[in-house]
């Protein structure tokens, strides 16, 4: 039975932070994304549950600051209508990097033809780049009317969990095809930092991390092969290259999988080949696909009731 | 007329008029349009895909003219104009209006506010360079204008109908065909905005 594991984000010192990552290492975590930043480094952790006071202890000696993130290890879509400045920076961007500091990693999607009422629409490579998410965000406008009669549309084809932020206060079931329904976070020109704005990010936070908790929830029933935290660092051993890439996270979590940013050609059969101690090979317990995000590898992790038993 | 004396943004809900409200503020101060819009009246029916603008400019600054910035005068052997410019931020738009007039091989600048002016007939020149506009803040204002009636309008509203008459500003934008009634609606939106003050809309 695998240990059960709590993710937090260490932001500190970059000086003897090594020490963390030897504690966690021997304590049976995974390090999910290291950010250094000049002379501060933030460590996006799983650690397993009994063992945070030891993490805890050593974060305080180190005078760092050790934080819940209930959404690290999830890959969240955030869809603006366009990429235009009447829908970005402001707000999508600030909820993206609300959701960055619960642990999440956030990609942007600006959809090509999503403005307007009756005109907007998405199309079908933007609707399955969307899929691969855990969860897509999407963030409106300032208008009932449009929330509700018009942007709708835009939700068709999506398969993930849809929460949708915007400007009045409505209730979820009021938005066709929405799963949850944030108000406060509509159309604004300027970066949101007024108290009710910041309070409604929380909120959006709150309930994104409601809808993940949901999904963990149903995944738990029918549990995943193995954890994506532990492929992740199989793939770390066994596929060296990933550490020449260069992008923040190279290999990015899901909740039933991950995405490795390297050429889907080249690397493919590399990852496929993947060995566990327990005998498997990752292409038996996993479907290996191409990404649509510029061709890099995703992995969906089977189920245990498709391969009879979990690592 | 006091800056944004009146600012009225009218949907058929009141909370988002509110947060509209919001947005033009922020589109107005990040143009640094405070100053110049006396009076505002915004209507959106998102139901009809229907935004429509009405503003009154305030009293303008005045063109610049270059004898208000310079000193010209005649060298002594009479060979070129000399123009001294005490304004020294308004020297790029005053050399490309005298590269227009005289040619560019013609005009040197010799020291960053000093310019010298070669003319076939020197009394002429020098006359004419004084009455040349070197600014003309009117202008500047009114493609600004245009850009904060694109940028206030909910994206996606591409047909847009716009006119500006004497600092009386009216704009209408849909994403359906526009339609004269809505133009006319605007227009008395406008007649509304001026009320009993007619005097004070010249821009």
């Amino acid at each position: 039975m695998a240990a059960v594991l709590e993710p937090y984000i260490y932001e500190g010192g970059i000086h003897k932070h090594s020490l963390i990552l030897e504690l966690l290492e021997d304590l049976g975590g995974y390090l999910v994304q290291k950010t250094p930043a000049s002379t501060e480094v933030t460590l996006v952790m799983l650690i397993p549950k009994k063992d945070v006071p030891l993490v805890e202890e050593l974060c305080k000696k180190l005078l760092g600051t050790l934080t819940s993130a209930p959404l690290t290890g999830t890959e969240i879509a955030v869809v603006s209508p366009t990429l235009a400045s009447h829908h970005l920076p402001h707000s999508a961007c600030d909820v993206a990097e609300y959701l960055r500091r619960g642990g999440a990693n956030t990609n942007m999607i600006g959809l090509a033809r999503g403005m307007g009422r009756r005109v907007a629409l998405s199309a079908d490579y933007e609707r399955r780049l969307i899929n691969e998410h855990d969860v897509a965000v999407f963030s409106f406008g300032t208008f009932k009317d449009c929330i509700i009669n018009k942007k709708p549309k835009l939700f068709e084809g999506i398969d993930i969990p849809i929460v949708v932020s915007g400007g009045p206060d409505l209730k979820t079931e009021d938005v066709p095809g929405a799963d949850m329904y944030v108000g406060g976070i509509g159309r604004v020109a300027h970066r949101m930092r007024k108290g009710p704005e910041l309070d409604a990010m929380d909120v959006l936070s709150e309930k994104v991390g409601e809808i993940i908790n949901l999904k963990r929830e149903i995944i738990s029933k029918d549990p995943l092969v193995v954890l994506p935290a532990r492929l992740m660092k199989e793939v770390q051993e066994q596929v060296p290259d990933i550490h020449d890439v260069l992008t923040p996270a190279p290999i990015t979590l899901q909740l039933d999988g991950m995405r490795i940013k390297l050429p889907f050609e080249e690397y493919h059969e590399a990852i496929g080949n993947i060995e566990f101690d327990e005998g498997f090979k990752l292409s038996d317990i996993a479907n290996i696909t191409s990404s649509k995000m510029k061709d890099y590898v995703l992995i969906k992790i089977k189920r245990r009731s498709e391969v009879g038993s979990t690592i | 007329m006091e800056p944004l004396e009146i600012f009225i943004v009218e949907t058929a809900e009141p909370s988002e008029a509110k947060a509209y409200e919001s947005i033009m503020k922020d589109v107005i101060s990040e143009l640094a349009f405070v100053r110049t819009i006396g009076r505002i009246k915004v209507r959106i029916r998102p139901e009809d895909s229907l935004f429509m603008m009405a503003i009154i400019l305030r009293r303008g600054l005045p063109p610049v003219k270059a004898k208000e910035i310079s000193e010209t005068e005649i060298d002594r052997p009479g060979s070129k104009v000399l123009i001294t410019v005490t304004d020294e931020k308004t020297i790029p738009q005053f050399l490309e209006k005298l590269w227009a007039q005289f040619g560019r091989a013609n005009v040197i600048q010799p020291q960053r506010n000093l310019i010298e002016v070669i003319s076939d007939d020197l009394k002429a020149a020098e006359d004419s360079i004084g009455d040349i506009i070197v600014d003309d803040p009117e202008k500047s204002l009114r493609e600004r204008l245009a850009d904060m009636a694109i940028r206030s309008t909910p994206e996606g509203f591409r047909i847009r109908y716009h006119s500006l008459d004497n600092g009386r500003f009216i704009f209408v934008a849909s994403e359906d065909t526009m339609q004269q009634e809505w133009i006319d609606e605007a227009r008395v939106m406008l007649e509304e905005l001026t009320g009993d003050d007619v005097n004070g809309s010249s821009a």
